[in-house]
């Protein structure tokens, strides 16, 4: 189990990687296109880089709830293991209740944009909003892991 | 508007109270910004959890914060990339002969580093990898060395270019280049304010000198360095030039350090370009998620007409444009404890608007204040992200560097007040280099 989802977080960290690097493209092509006659300027490149920027946003969302590098406020002292767990549990519940949130209404949210097209690329707009859902799923099975993890480690109990 | 179904009491209070109790379950903010919206949603029969899809869709759908990846980039592959090893080599030749020669250097770094890159984390994560264990090693304190390096860190969103000036100009539209001049001047005295803090320390605790360099090695030094120290130029005054948008001068910046690193410096390889775009990815992207639900949530406060409600009170208070000035830096201040600096630009930056307007404060000085005291927030706890870095780096909790973290600030603090008492601090360098922008 944890060797699938090992592999699903790189299989997410390479979409990641790529759309950080394919993010450069529009951009720069915007650049040239309005200064030399190299390449004519295309009226996508804006609208591309921003579907791409959303993709990466959302994927890197996904990974962060795995690895838990969400930024959090820390007002709590240094807790035992067992307790610790038992306050991520409670923690990682409501962070349950805003993942089946993206998840039900995210598929919604993807029929609506059905019969969408963006404004220039006229690329359907399902292709965009499908990162809502599809990060609401990733992070009920993340955070599956988690709540696995965490019941183990209360009923070690706390080594004396 | 019609009618809804809290009055705007209620519903801040149903937000608000549901935001500081998911912070204290240790939700993390992003979600708990989510979270805190969904029972108004599901309460108020006109609005529906369709809205907060709507709304983080709208705020990633921006082109303007393309430029937050980017700036990130430049950051990482500089230090991927040898640029900052350089950088380091030419600031010890210029600061090493005084006392706390390497402490000094590290406020130095920062400066140059501020002018590279636009993320204060950024800094944070790779001059902690640089200066702690070296400081350390060398006789200085751990909670002061971590001290220096994350308050320094914090000059990255005050000298430009700046992700925060980006946002808060695309927020509430204010000229990024104007914005970019007028951080300088302000950059520079929270930079020597912070000289001066390390040097009384230094002296005070004896701290190590370094041999003095021969004027020889710092032009050696100088000399590598040019190539790295024209970013700056080239984003600033593509800028003001017209040339490019800011989105498109973080590009150009990207670029250009790319073939720094590639063809001048030649430490780039396929690995390493890899590495710096995965870290990009990851740090941005939770940033970024961030702001979409902070969005969201800053949306329910306007449809309940909430900052109109809360400011109420305050305009009757007759500030005057100091008065008001110290009041927006406090709410900076306070809020940049809780909340990271982008979310609080959209939620709070937003609100505090209109009461500026009233006493026709510059929006240029408005957007520095707040900027200024954000940048304090990004090392001050429960939620400063600057010290959070260096002490994980460090592999100690937030609170151990508190003490001398705090001492730091004083002096900046000081530097935050005259900001506020003389506009001309902000508004010099703008008003002399390209006075249409200042209207």
């Amino acid at each position: 189990m944890k060797k699938i989802l090992d592999g699903y977080q790189a299989l997410l960290r390479w979409l990641m990687v790529a759309t950080v690097a394919i993010l450069m493209v529009p951009i720069t092509m915007q650049v040239i296109s309005r200064y030399t006659a190299l390449i004519p300027s295309y009226i996508w490149t804006e609208e591309l880089s921003r579907f791409v920027f959303i993709w990466m946003v959302m994927l890197g969302a996904m990974i962060a709830v795995r690895d838990g590098t969400h930024f959090d406020v820390d007002v709590w002292p240094t807790l035992k293991p067992r307790a610790n767990a038992m306050l991520r549990i409670a923690t990682n519940l409501l962070v349950l209740v805003f993942a089946m949130v993206y998840v039900y209404w995210g598929i919604e949210f993807v029929q609506f944009g059905w019969n969408q097209s963006s404004e220039l690329a006229e690329l359907p707009m399902t292709y965009i909003f499908i990162a809502w859902p599809l990060s609401g799923i990733t992070w009920v099975v993340f955070l599956g892991e988690q709540f696995l993890a965490d019941i183990r480690t209360i009923a070690a109990g706390d080594a004396p | 508007m019609m009618q809804s179904m809290l009055s705007p009491g209620m519903a801040s209070l149903a937000l608000f109270g549901a935001f500081f109790l998911l912070l204290v379950l240790r939700v993390p903010v992003a979600f708990a910004l989510g979270l805190a919206c969904l029972p108004i949603l599901a309460y108020e029969p006109r609005l529906s959890p369709m809205m907060l899809f709507n709304e983080t869709f709208k705020s990633y759908n921006s082109f303007i914060l393309l430029a937050v990846p980017l700036f990130l980039l430049t950051a990482n592959l500089m230090g991927v990339g040898g640029i900052t090893d350089r950088l380091v080599v030419l600031s010890r030749t210029m600061v090493g002969r005084m006392p706390g020669a390497l402490a000094q250097c590290n406020v130095v770094l920062s400066v140059f580093f501020a002018g590279i890159s636009g993320s204060s984390t950024a800094d944070a994560a790779s001059q902690s990898k640089i200066f702690i264990d070296a400081q350390t090693k060398e006789g200085y304190d751990l909670p002061f060395s971590i001290a220096v390096t994350a308050v320094s860190s914090t000059l990255a969103v005050v000298i430009p270019p700046s992700i925060l000036m980006v946002v808060w100009g695309s927020v509430i539209s204010t000229s990024i280049g104007a914005l970019y001049l007028a951080g300088i001047v302000p950059g520079l005295l929270i930079a020597a304010a912070q000289m001066v803090t390390v040097h009384v320390y230094a002296v005070l605790r004896k701290y190590p000198v370094h041999p003095r360099s021969t004027f020889l090695q710092f032009i050696t030094a100088a000399v590598q360095s040019v190539p790295a120290m024209m970013t700056p130029f080239i984003i600033v005054g593509g800028i003001l030039l017209g040339w490019f948008t800011p989105t498109e001068s973080a590009a150009v910046a990207v670029i250009y350090a790319l073939a720094l690193t590639a063809f001048v410096y030649r430490e780039m390889d396929l690995k390493r370009l890899v590495e710096a775009l995965s870290e990009t990815g990851r740090l941005s992207a939770i940033a970024l998620f961030c702001v979409g639900t902070a969005s969201a949530f800053g949306w329910l406060l306007a449809y309940y007409q909430i900052p109109k409600a809360l400011l109420e009170h305050v305009t009757d208070w007759n500030l005057g444009i100091t008065g008001v000035g110290f009041f927006i830096a406090a709410v900076f201040l306070i809020t940049g404890c809780f909340l990271d600096a982008i979310p609080a630009i959209i939620i709070v930056g937003v609100t505090l608007q209109p009461l500026v307007q009233s006493v026709d404060m510059h929006p240029i000085q408005f957007a520095i204040i707040g900027i200024v005291s954000l940048a304090f927030g990004l090392v001050t706890p429960p939620y400063g992200l600057c010290l959070m870095v260096a002490c994980s780096v460090a592999g100690v909790r937030l609170r151990y560097a508190l003490k001398d973290t705090m001492i730091m600030l004083i002096p900046m603090l000081l530097v935050l007040v005259g900001i506020i008492l003389w506009p001309e601090v902000t508004l010099i360098l703008p008003t002399l280099i390209s006075p249409e922008l200042v209207k």
